[in-house]
């Protein structure tokens, strides 16, 4: 079958269309499929297929180009990744990053995922939360009562969260300014602590 | 010493080897995508300067080396040993690796995450492996805390990685199992497991040698020892299922199996010019014969030594020139002609 654009190539692709419903079916050459917007598949004829397009896809599927509006403003301050360019790339410019776009990642995260709850090893021992190396016991008593006091805080860091999330939802970008700088420190916190 | 690979193993049937790599980021430093070459090099000094008594608590003997010290040839031969991963070979930044001798374990710094800790062997020993990566963990973890999270877990470059940080693979030949029809079916279905199985050798749709490599397709919500467990119990599947073909072949098609491994042999043992589809083909055909006790050697040898022998850039290692295309497929059966031991 020939492409039904140039019809000189030999049509490869074919390309469905349902809109309100009515379902139309085209076959283009791959040269005419990539000369034509098809969206977020237009990628997909560009020569190589790249994986991580496809995963931005993913990524930021939900209405893309609102949200890039939206969010674009939201900038991780340790590392200066921009949500849209997390979206572009997929790619996270540091552990900060993930508090930062917690609440717009994490939807995605779970869809990728499967789940939003890590469930496996925890650091037993990160550097510097143990000093010297003597008795073991001891050690570890300090060790569980440094978690616990961890705990607290990370519940407030929690709390914290929940009002970013909703300042984010009404757009109140102060308020969101003023929770996100709580949450970095009160992360600092525990570090420092640590 | 001899190579993780090298070693033979009674029994391995139709599993190759296991894999398992953990995917770690220091919390002093930001990912490797946004950290400068000159952070970057001082990182990796840190990293390679404190875990330099590695060798005294796991009693393995590492050797440190900075790949932009390495020749080209010897970076894509590390790759091929799969000590490195395919997506360092672009990266310009400065990055390091800390090999075992027997390269078994081993350590990558600066690549898509700041630290990488791999384990390989031969069969079916993802737990094993868990354990042994799980011990250089704590040890690293000790010296350097770790990008972690209580909600996310360990915080990696790309989300595909993010929880566990963990990648488990079994490597798996499959050459009756994926001659069917169903195969391809089999392979796509394999996503709702938590799974994925693609072709280990061969661009494309083109798999040379029938090798396959599960690996777990989710990293967080279970434990480690789960995923490894899924991976593990889909490639033992895998390997049962291959076994059911092969006895069926082998009692319709005895004669045509045989017959199979013999030539399959007498190509590679004979052979003046090896491309590589060929060679891989005819290894994997000879591999079958061999766990079907079809054809017998004088030794028993690792015909997946022979598989990453006969890899571009080893067969370049070996010569004391640059090959051409022609020059190498030369080089192929020469190599194959002296690795390969008699038949009894």
């Amino acid at each position: 079958m020939l492409c039904e654009r140039c019809k000189i190539r030999e049509a490869n692709i074919q390309y469905t269309e349902v809109i309100n419903g009515v379902k139309t079916e085209h076959n283009f050459c791959a040269q005419c499929a990539r000369e034509l917007d098809v969206g977020q598949y237009s990628a997909i004829f560009d020569g190589e297929f790249p994986l991580v397009k496809l995963l931005s896809g993913l990524l930021g599927w939900e209405e893309p180009v609102k949200k890039e509006g939206k969010f674009q403003q939201v900038v991780c301050p340790t590392c200066g990744t921009t949500y849209e360019e997390f979206v572009e790339n997929s790619r996270f410019g540091c552990g900060d990053c993930y508090s930062v776009f917690d609440v717009l990642i994490h939807d995605n995260i779970k869809q990728l995922q499967g789940s939003d709850r890590h469930n496996g090893k925890k650091p037993l021992m990160q550097a510097g939360q143990v000093q010297g190396c003597g008795e073991a016991e001891s050690e570890a008593d300090s060790v569980t009562a440094g978690i616990m006091e961890k705990d607290s805080v990370k519940s407030e860091i929690r709390s914290w969260e929940r009002k970013l999330k909703e300042a984010l939802k009404t757009e109140d970008y102060e308020t969101a300014a003023v929770c996100r700088d709580k949450i970095r420190a009160l992360k600092e916190g525990i570090e420092t602590d640590a | 010493m001899l190579k993780w690979f090298e070693r033979e193993e009674e029994n391995r049937q139709n599993i190759i080897s296991s894999k398992i790599r953990l995917a770690r980021n220091w919390s002093e430093y930001v990912f490797p995508s946004r950290l400068s070459d000159e952070d970057g090099l001082e990182m990796v000094k840190r990293l390679c300067d404190g875990l330099a008594d590695l060798g005294e608590q796991d009693g393995r003997t590492y050797e440190t080396a900075y790949l932009n010290e390495l020749s080209e040839v010897d970076v894509r031969a590390l790759k091929e040993r799969r000590v490195l991963n395919a997506s360092v070979l672009d990266r310009k930044a400065p990055m390091a690796v800390m090999v075992s001798q027997e390269e078994d374990l081993s350590l990558m710094f600066n690549g898509t995450d700041h630290i990488r800790i791999q384990g390989l062997s031969t069969g079916l020993h993802l737990q094993e492996l868990l354990k042994a990566v799980n011990q250089v963990d704590d040890f690293i973890n000790a010296r350097f805390s770790y990008a972690f999270d209580e909600k996310y877990g360990y915080l990696t470059s790309f989300p595909t990685n993010v929880g566990t940080g963990m990648r488990a693979a079994v490597m798996v030949h499959l050459p009756s199992l994926s001659l069917g029809k169903k195969f391809p079916a089999i392979l796509s279905n394999m996503g709702r497991f938590g799974v994925s199985i693609r072709g280990a050798y061969g661009e494309g749709r083109e798999n040379y040698g029938s090798i396959y490599e599960v690996t777990n397709q989710k990293t967080m919500g279970q434990t480690e020892k789960e995923l490894a467990e899924l991976v593990g119990k889909v490639a033992q599947q895998l390997n049962d299922q291959e076994n059911q073909v092969r006895t069926l072949t082998l009692k319709n098609h005895q004669l045509e199996r045989e017959d199979e491994a013999y030539k399959s042999y007498g190509v590679l043992k004979f052979a003046r010019r090896l491309a590589m589809k060929e060679a891989m083909t005819y290894l994997s055909q000879l591999m079958a014969g061999i766990t079907d006790g079809l054809i017998k050697t004088s030794e028993p040898f690792s015909i997946y030594r022979l598989m990453l022998g006969i890899q571009t850039a080893n067969l370049q290692k070996l010569s004391d020139r640059p090959l051409g295309k022609e020059e190498l497929d030369v080089a192929r059966a020469g190599y194959l002609r002296d690795e390969l031991p008699e038949l009894v």
